[in-house]
């Protein structure tokens, strides 16, 4: 230990602070989850829709993949549920249960899951995706996917990963973001910025894209 | 008979008249215009990735301020992606599309917008930053960022404003200068001022730049 006595006492007590405010993390969701399993029993629910390894399911609604989802992402989604900006009745009860600790932690296990996409899309038309994709159409106005969601479709912080998403599941959302999106006027949401997007895809263009993020590992 | 004499006399006039136009717009003003309405459509499209009243917005990459930049450095930005001086797919695209009203028109736009500056850099290197922008670093043949970029960081001309530009784009751009701008050896353009710059500039003190560029109104 070279460390000059103070800023050793520093590093301890950041570590003891640290494992402090972890413990109060995992007691307090156990508290909340108390006789329902905690974390490994809520996962297993979650998985009973979103799929055994959270890739995605075909239930009677596409469900959306939620494995390797931007954990930021998935807390402002769930946060967007509670509060009606995104209309959703189901994930509105699942959502409301919630205490902000289990949401921490089911959105880190969701991270850490990286199984292949569930498939489905029509292969044919992913080149014609991944054209729109990387490039965007300037002509209509439409910006690329890539700038915001990455060149690989991982998605950053607030923006979600688009690679290995359910087909139909895309579809659906960019068909209707509009109706199911920044639905509370009095809460400004960042799903503002995908509307001009939405809205200025054809239908066609839309089947492409997913068809092509779909297929992305 | 009669009707078909008709329709080719009404046809003939109509000719005349397209051709008297052409001339005359070709002759009073640049034969390309562009409406308010494409110029409103083609800015909605460029908030998607450079934020509301392009005050800059974190995407996958940090994406920059547009806002009260001036005209010149627009223009030879968009000039230089189309010519891949400076390298970026995405931008190419966007560029290679836009007319020369139109960029006239966008530039305009752009120049003229004044939101406040998006935020979040850290605060504590400020002071640094502001010295070696306000004085340079002498000893390493660092001028002052204010001797071109104005003291208080607006720009001029092709000199770009840095004033409220996104923390992290400042940082990317400083660190990559040699790998984005200035790429093809037969077109030398003005990033050759900055190469120098950029290139005797520690980490440490691009970071404390940045951070104060970025808190500037």
């Amino acid at each position: 230990m070279k460390l000059p006595d103070t800023r050793c006492w520093k590093a301890t007590s950041g570590c003891a602070a640290l494992v402090l405010i972890l413990i109060a993390a995992f007691a307090a969701a156990s508290r909340a989850e108390h006789g329902s399993g905690g974390l490994p029993a809520k996962i297993a629910y979650c998985k009973d829709c979103h799929g055994p390894a959270a890739q995605g399911f075909l239930g009677y609604y596409p469900i959306p993949r939620l494995a390797g989802q931007q954990p930021e992402y998935l807390a402002n989604q769930l946060r967007a549920f509670i509060e009606h900006r995104r209309t959703n009745n189901i994930m509105f009860n699942v959502a409301h249960s919630l205490s902000p600790a289990m949401v921490a932690g089911l959105a880190a296990s969701f991270r850490a899951l990286n199984p292949p996409p569930l498939g489905g899309g029509p292969r044919s038309r992913a080149e014609e995706g991944r054209r729109i994709f990387q490039d965007g159409v300037p002509e209509a106005n439409i910006a690329a996917c890539a700038a915001c969601h990455g060149p690989q479709a991982t998605g950053a912080g607030i923006i979600p990963r688009l690679a290995g998403q359910v087909y139909p599941y895309v579809i659906k959302e960019l068909v209707n973001w509009g109706k199911e999106r920044g639905q509370n006027p009095t809460i400004r949401d960042t799903s503002y910025i995908m509307s001009p997007v939405a809205h200025s895809l054809s239908r066609s263009q839309i089947e492409a894209v997913a068809a092509y993020v779909s297929g992305l590992r | 008979m009669k009707a078909a004499g008709v329709k080719l006399a009404l046809l003939s006039g109509l000719l005349a008249l397209g051709c008297a136009a052409a001339v005359r717009s070709h002759a009073a003003t640049p034969a390309d215009t562009v409406s308010q309405r494409d110029v409103a459509a083609k800015l909605a499209y460029c908030e998607v990735c450079h934020g509301v009243e392009a005050q800059g917005f974190r995407g996958y990459y940090p994406i920059p301020r547009l806002a009260g930049q001036p005209i010149d450095y627009l223009k030879n930005q968009l000039q230089a992606f189309i010519e891949r001086r400076r390298t970026n797919n995405i931008m190419f695209n966007v560029g290679h599309v836009l007319s020369p009203a139109m960029i006239t028109a966008l530039t305009d736009d752009f120049h003229k917008l004044n939101p406040k500056p998006l935020g979040g850099a850290p605060q504590d290197t400020v002071p640094a930053g502001k010295k070696i922008f306000g004085e340079g670093l002498p000893d390493v043949k660092v001028p002052a960022c204010a001797t071109c970029h104005g003291p208080d960081g607006k720009g001029n001309g092709p000199f770009p404003r840095l004033a409220g530009q996104l923390y992290d784009y400042v940082v990317a751009k400083l660190t990559n200068w040699d790998k984005e701008r200035g790429q093809v050896p037969g077109k030398p353009d003005t990033s050759a001022i900055m190469q120098p710059i950029a290139h005797n500039l520690t980490q440490a003190q691009i970071k404390a730049v940045a951070a104060y560029v970025s808190t500037l109104e």
